[in-house]
């Protein structure tokens, strides 16, 4: 009798539990984050194994489920998942896919569905901050921040005899050509488009645009555009930049060909000393500005949004993660893992995680960004396959450049 | 079908009147048998309906507007000119020019290396099952992992072939920058199409040599046939339908190559090596043209049709042939 008593307990309490652990399952809400964050150095672990575990620990109730997607691809998985109403929570954008998200009216505005958006966009860099806003609302807020710098092999600029990196347009030239002499390509940079291109461009005094972003004509093609595009073209021509520059895909890629010591430069982000710590410890790579021109050393703001998407059913949960991703120990982790943060109070802490970004604080602070419109990926195609002609020979850069200008003009109308 | 089986003997020319034979007398029977004959024609047309045909209608449909992607928003109505966009754009031209260039490069050498390697294997040698099987997995392989792997054998330094040709045999002067130009990147991409392709026309030519009747081979080996007249007075008649059938389904493949130059060249440099489906891709999915991507597609659709009506009508047996 006892023992038939105490079963009858125990199954009692067994089915109790269950329930409560039910409705404990059921209370709990998961949100779904896509992000490029890079596998080949040590981001998507930082994510994964320290970020949201701590998330999660902090917020019982909710569960992040994180989908990295290599970088190439998540443009076209967004596109796809627009078309498809299956976009998740939260996304980790690239800087140039907001206006374009944004003008298909798929994001959130957080300004009007954060009550804690001032707090938030004060403490974080204005100019990171201004990739977000799209017809007088911000649609997203900054998450990293980057820019292209010059970093190079310093073991294969011993090699070449060479004391230091280029510090402007003439040493580049002369250091290409003593660099091609003794079989090496000084500075391999793969593709014309605007990422590539704009740095020599802007350093070179040239723009892309006017100041309100509506014509490219007298801008891209003007004279100061034109003479750093053909510094470049003399470069290529003279056989001291590798074929990539035309054709990405046909030749050594340039993380290939700076490890093997055939390259001694490019221009890259920080996450390139990331992957290259991890996947090639032995060569250890060192960063300086990028080469200045009459416009000075300007680089390209690169970087990723956090957005929140309309169809979201859980905002208020996404955006206890969003902050979380904002917060000082987030944003430290990842700085970690070679993502530049976005915080103002991250100035003084940042050079003692990684010395390295003592550079990138110095070239962002004159960097400019890309032409904010939904229109960026058919002008940087635009950018990729004129200047292309001008590399391959088929047009002078001035002919190249001035017709990438009407084309773009067209776009910006 | 049903008129040649009740005479089995006729010829194609006896067709219609059999036909009007047979339908001017219909019985309660046979109108039972067209029923349960649509019955068990239904699923299967349904799912063609669901899979294809509501595709290529809502495509068609997407290519006469200027299509807004977000669900439930309103398209702006053009009409034909998505269509007139691409017959004036010259990327598109070059396009077909490299997708034509493709299938023509493609096509003979899968018939022919895939002909030649089948009636090899078809013949008694030691370790047949190992050649049939290394032939054939390349069939098997995934397309991005080769499209890869042929990246880096024609990479301009250090790829293999330049390797080959040059550092070894010295038979170039210099490196060629393979993918750097339109025809060497459109005949790399070619190879790998063939490489890729030939083991498949090499199984199916394989089990239609094997359905040829020894009896006949024998027959005109007494007649004194030597190897090469076999083949062609006895094996090549006996498989001219397969013949017919790969060639079709060659061509149509190789119009819709899309993979390998998307991961080998992408359609560049300069949109040297865009083909029909990269192009169709980058106006879709880079640049939300959804209305001009479907628009390429369906011109597309519609040369692939002509021509494997025009291959049907070619290969088609004449009349009184056996």
């Amino acid at each position: 009798m006892r023992n038939g008593r105490l079963l009858k307990v125990l199954a009692l309490a067994a089915l109790a539990a269950g329930l409560v652990s039910t409705a404990a399952a059921q209370a709990k809400t998961t949100i779904t984050f896509w992000s490029a964050y890079s596998s080949d150095g040590p981001e998507v672990k930082q994510l994964e194994t320290v970020i949201i575990p701590a998330f999660e620990k902090a917020h019982p109730d909710i569960t992040v489920k994180d989908v990295t997607i290599p970088y190439n691809d998540l443009h076209q998985k967004l596109i796809t998942a627009v078309a498809g109403a299956q976009l998740p929570d939260l996304v980790r954008s690239d800087i140039i896919w907001v206006p374009e998200l944004a003008n298909l009216g798929v994001l959130a505005p957080l300004d009007t569905t954060m009550p804690d958006f001032k707090t938030l966009s004060d403490s974080v860099f204005s100019g990171p901050l201004a990739t977000n806003a799209w017809k007088g609302h911000y649609y997203g807020l900054p998450l990293d921040t980057n820019t292209r710098i010059w970093v190079y092999d310093p073991a294969t600029l011993s090699k070449l005899g060479m004391s230091g990196p280029p510090k402007t347009f003439a040493e580049l030239k002369t250091m290409a050509a003593a660099a091609k002499r003794k079989g090496v390509f000084l500075y391999a940079e793969g593709g014309t488009g605007g990422w590539n291109i704009l740095p020599w461009i802007w350093s070179g005094g040239g723009r892309l645009t006017n100041d309100t972003y509506t014509k490219a004509s007298g801008y891209l093609d003007g004279p100061k555009s034109v003479a750093a595009v053909q510094m470049l073209v003399d470069l290529y021509k003279a056989g001291e930049m590798p074929n990539i520059i035309v054709n990405p895909n046909g030749g050594l890629g340039a993380y290939d060909g700076i490890f093997q010591g055939k390259y001694a430069a490019t221009l890259d982000g920080p996450w390139m000393f990331a992957i290259f710590s991890s996947a090639h410890p032995d060569t250890k790579l060192a960063g300086s500005l990028v080469p200045a021109g009459p416009g000075g050393s300007v680089s390209v703001v690169g970087g990723e949004d956090i957005v929140l998407t309309q169809q979201s059913k859980h905002k208020q949960a996404a955006l206890e993660f969003l902050r979380f991703m904002l917060s000082p120990f987030a944003q430290r982790q990842m700085a970690e893992a070679g993502q530049m943060p976005v915080l103002k109070s991250a100035e003084g802490w940042l050079p003692t995680i990684h010395a390295y970004y003592d550079t990138y604080l110095k070239q962002i602070a004159t960097a400019r960004p890309r032409t904010p419109t939904p229109k960026w990926p058919q002008i940087d195609q635009v950018l990729n396959t004129e200047i292309a002609k001008a590399f391959q020979g088929s047009e002078t850069v001035q002919q190249a450049l001035t017709h990438a200008a009407h084309q773009i003009d067209a776009l910006l109308q | 079908m049903l008129p040649t089986r009740s005479t089995p003997s006729s010829s194609n020319a006896k067709l219609p009147e059999a036909r009007s034979a047979s339908l001017g007398k219909p019985s309660a029977r046979r109108r039972r048998d067209v029923l349960y004959a649509y019955l068990f024609l239904a699923p299967g047309f349904a799912l063609f309906a669901l899979t294809i045909l509501y595709p290529i209608v809502r495509a068609f449909q997407i290519s006469l507007f200027h299509w807004a992607i977000v669900p439930g928003a309103a398209s702006a109505f053009v009409g034909l000119k998505n269509y007139a966009h691409a017959l004036h754009d010259p990327v598109f031209w070059r396009a077909v020019a490299n997708t034509a260039f493709y299938m023509l490069i493609t096509v003979p050498s899968q018939i022919v290396l895939g002909l030649l390697a089948a009636v090899l294997l078809d013949a008694r040698m030691p370790a047949r099952a190992l050649f049939r099987t290394l032939y054939y997995l390349p069939v098997v392989t995934s397309w991005v992992v080769v499209a890869l792997v042929f990246r880096y054998l024609f990479i301009t330094e250090g790829g293999l072939v330049n390797w080959i040709l040059h550092d070894n045999l010295h038979l170039i002067p210099h490196n060629i920058n393979w993918l750097g130009a339109r025809w060497t990147a459109m005949t790399a991409l070619g190879i790998l199409g063939v490489w890729k392709g030939v083991g498949w026309s090499m199984v199916i030519f394989l089990a239609a040599l094997q359905g040829v009747p020894r009896v006949l081979h024998e027959a005109a080996a007494v007649d004194g046939a030597r190897a090469w007249d076999r083949f062609r007075a006895v094996s090549l008649p006996a498989i001219r339908p397969v013949v017919a059938f790969v060639t079709v389904l060659l061509v149509i493949g190789g119009f819709n190559v899309f993979i390998s130059v998307y991961l080998m060249t992408n359609g560049g440099p300069v949109d040297q090596t865009q083909v029909l489906l990269t192009y169709m891709y980058r106006q879709a999915f880079s640049f939300l043209d959804f209305g001009y991507g479907t628009a390429i597609s369906f011109l597309l659709t519609l040369i692939v049709f002509a021509i494997s009506l025009v291959q049907l009508r070619l290969f088609r047996r004449p009349a009184g042939e056996r």
